[in-house]
């Protein structure tokens, strides 16, 4: 098989920051155009997961392919919506010019914006409910929104793979239901998603496959093989019965 | 006339004062714009921390030619020195910041002092040679700038001013976002070391002017006043650039006029610039802020004005609010000016609720006799409901009205009998709650019928003696009173 044919391989991935690894011995391939969901406990290392498909974090031995290529040949290929933002949300910028940075890499060194871009991110800006706020100062709004923002920023770089972190966190219900909106849109334009979520009760309805990370990689497939009693007990330890009630309904 | 022509035009024909107006607004300038990104990337300090180290490098500089090549006060070598001191104190500084756990503020406190001491040690260990006036460094000298120092700032300022033109987006993405910008291949140290780079050099080529205390405030408070002023860095840019010229411009004549220190009174004209804005500035200033606050009117004030206007069949002065509401006049204008900006009333002396302002009150009606239901069901009693309920309805978040409502099992009516009105968290609300709409087309937005009325058709519904008919695409249905009944339907906004 063309390894091109997986949109992201892991092999043997270990990643730590102190003595303790945070990932260990993780290998899974994500097929291209898949919607995949990023499961498990806090402190499970999905952030972390994602910064090593991204090549942000030192990998210990392993190896991380995009498209066939090591991750570090390939930036630009991913766009990255952080779980939490870090900018700094008082910078002298508005939406519009937050969404534009997408198209930065697109851009060349000395070429301005050009009418295509805009419509670009205009398109993106609409996809994300946020078309009325263009003008507003980034700190000027609420969590929901600037998260709503970076993705539109992420969808404006016109990458194929697409790594979100959290995007469901804190929002509300409509929130909620236009990022899904956005995921199927994305998902029909053929994009590779990988998306870190938290809500069990949610997650076999909406990717096509899963991961379920602690440390290591403990199954990884279709929502009905992942989401088995004895796994879930042991990732989760004590909170079993959520999981009894999840199972049964 | 006089007066104004030797306090205005006399120090324009002088030509030190033309050479400092020249040379100080150049630098004044690409410092300022240079500031945007110092103040935005939080670097203030670090460029106190350059003007003062640099003073190792004059020194260095004269030294090393004055024992090499006996040349006295080389100024390009003195310069030279500067910068290499103060790339080295850069450099320093990121270096502790890295391999220890110091952080970068407390290495730039280290880094700067200690070369800073080295510069005062040489210095002075090497008095006899070098012939420094130190108080120069310290105060600068904007209006005995000499031909080198005005040829090097200038050429200084237009290389930097072009690198962060030419570079701005690379700029601003980096100080913004430096993880996205690593993810989309710019390389963000390079940009670092580059801009480091472009303010080493400003600072250096300010020094001569105002000093190693002042140049700080050169740099960063004509940014500053500009950050107050607009929400884009483009304009913040922009505006700096002007605030800094402002600041030579208004700070020379300051000098002339109280015959003081070139250096000094830039930078007080600046600072007293600042201030001015902070003050004034239409949206982050202190009067607007103050202005916002005494202009706000509370929520509770306004809901309750909204439910005594609904009260009156016709329109109402603002006297008769008055006999429900208490306020004072100017609270009244306010709360009357907040109500038909958000098209809850309308008229100039005799108000009116609009049909928004009409289901808003039928909201708050709701709430209140909502929360009486609740206080009866709870046992409270009778005589102190409404006044209890009274202050409860301005807790009227819709859907927690509609979760005690649900609760309590949809009662039609409240303790006293009253009816509660059929009006929903989604702004739809029961025909039979509010008189007056036929006028008006509205959206269904539910309805229980098998006649051809769906849920989205906007109709036009009148009221007749013997039903309701309701107009749609032309055509005419009539609905019996209970169809209507479950009927809800809400105003075209
Ligand atoms: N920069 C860091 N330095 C040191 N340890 C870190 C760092 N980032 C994460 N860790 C540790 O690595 C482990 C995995 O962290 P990670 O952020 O990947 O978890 P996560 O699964 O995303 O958790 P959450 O659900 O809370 O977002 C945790 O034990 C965390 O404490
Ligand atoms: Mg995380």
């Amino acid at each position: 098989m063309v390894s091109s044919d997986y949109a992201i391989q892991v092999r043997n991935l270990t990643v730590s920051y102190g003595p303790k690894p945070a990932l260990l011995d993780v290998s899974f391939m994500i097929q291209k155009g898949e919607l995949v969901g990023i499961i498990g406990p806090n402190g499970a290392g999905k952030s972390t997961l994602m910064k090593a498909m991204l090549g942000f974090v030192k990998r210990d031995i392993g190896e991380v392919l995009v498209f066939g290529k090591p991750v570090e040949q390939t930036r630009g290929m991913i766009a990255y919506v952080p779980q939490r933002g870090t900018v700094d949300w008082d910078f002298p910028v508005t939406v519009a010019d937050v969404a534009m940075m997408g198209r930065y890499g697109h851009l060349g060194w000395w070429r301005n914006p050009s009418k295509a871009d805009v419509e670009i991110v205009d398109k993106c800006l609409e996809m994300v409910r946020m078309s009325d706020f263009k003008k507003r100062q980034i700190g000027q709004l609420s969590g929901g929104q600037q998260q709503r923002v970076f993705m539109a920023r992420a969808l404006a770089q016109g990458a194929q793979i697409l790594l979100l972190d959290e995007p469901f966190a804190g929002v509300d219900a409509a929130t909620e239901s236009a990022i899904l909106d956005v995921l199927a849109e994305a998902k029909k334009a053929g994009i590779t998603l990988v998306v870190v979520h938290h809500d069990l009760a949610t997650a076999s309805e909406y990717f096509d496959k899963l991961l379920l990370v602690k440390q290591r990689l403990y199954a990884a497939g279709p929502p009905d093989l992942v989401f088995r009693q004895e796994l879930l007990s042991e990732v989760y330890e004590g909170r079993l019965k959520v999981f009894t009630d999840l199972l049964k309904g | 006339m006089d007066t104004l022509y030797t306090l205005f035009i006399d120090p324009l024909t002088k030509i030190y004062f033309l050479k400092a107006l020249a040379g100080g607004s150049i630098v004044a300038i690409v410092c300022a714009v240079t500031g945007c990104l110092v103040i935005l990337q939080r670097m203030a300090f670090l460029g106190d921390a350059l003007s003062h180290a640099m003073i190792a490098g004059v020194g260095a500089g004269y030294l090393f030619m004055k024992l090499v090549f006996g040349v006295e006060a080389a100024a390009g070598a003195m310069l030279v020195g500067s910068l290499i001191s103060a790339f080295i104190t850069v450099f320093m500084i990121g270096f502790v910041a890295k391999v220890s756990r110091i952080k970068e503020d407390a290495s730039i406190g280290i880094m700067y002092t200690g070369v800073f001491a080295a510069g005062v040690v040489l210095v002075s260990v090497f008095g006899k040679y070098i012939h420094i006036d130190l108080m120069h460094f310290i105060m600068g000298d904007i209006l005995g700038i000499s031909d080198f120092d005005m040829v090097v700032s200038a050429i200084v300022s237009a290389a930097v001013l072009s690198v962060i033109i030419l570079f701005f987006r690379y700029f601003k993405i980096t100080s913004f976002d430096p993880v996205m910008a690593a993810s989309i291949g710019i390389p963000v140290l390079l940009f670092k070391y580059v801009f480091t780079g472009c303010v080493s050099l400003i600072v250096v080529s300010a020094v001569s002017m105002v000093g190693v205390i002042l140049v700080v405030g050169l740099l960063i408070t004509p940014a500053a006043t500009a950050y107050l002023l607009t929400d884009r860095l483009e304009k913040m840019m922009a505006l700096a650039a002007l605030f800094g010229f402002t600041s030579i411009l208004g700070g020379l004549y300051l000098s002339v006029w109280l015959n003081s220190a070139g250096g000094g009174a830039v930078m007080l004209f600046a600072t007293l610039q600042f201030l001015a804005v902070l003050m004034l500035a239409p949206r982050y200033g202190l009067l607007a802020d103050w202005q916002r606050r005494r202009n706000m009117v509370p929520q509770q004030v306004i809901e309750d004005i909204i439910a005594s206007m609904f009260k009156s069949a016709k329109p109402v002065a603002d006297t008769d609010i008055t006999k429900y509401v208490e306020m004072k006049p100017k609270m009244m204008r306010n709360a009357m000016k907040y109500l038909i900006e958000e098209g809850l009333a309308s008229g100039t002396d005799m108000y009116e609720l609009t049909d928004k302002g009409r289901t808003e009150a039928l909201r708050l009606k709701k709430a209140h006799r909502v929360w009486e239901t609740y206080l009866h069901y709870m046992g409270v009693p009778d005589s102190e409901l409404h006044e209890k309920a009274h202050v409860l309805e301005h807790y009227n978040d819709l859907e927690s009205i509609d979760y005690i409502y649900e609760k309590m099992g949809y009662p039609d009516t409240d303790p006293h009998g009253a009816k509660i009105p059929p009006v929903y968290s989604d702004g739809s609300f029961c025909l039979t709650a509010l008189y007056g709409f036929s006028d008006k087309d509205v959206e269904i937005v539910s309805v229980d019928t098998d006649k051809d009325v769906a849920v989205g058709d906007i109709v036009r519904i009148i009221h007749t003696d013997d039903g309701w008919s309701v107009q749609k695409d032309g055509g005419t249905i009539d609905l019996t009173d209970s169809e209507v009944e479950s009927m809800t339907v809400r105003f075209l906004s």
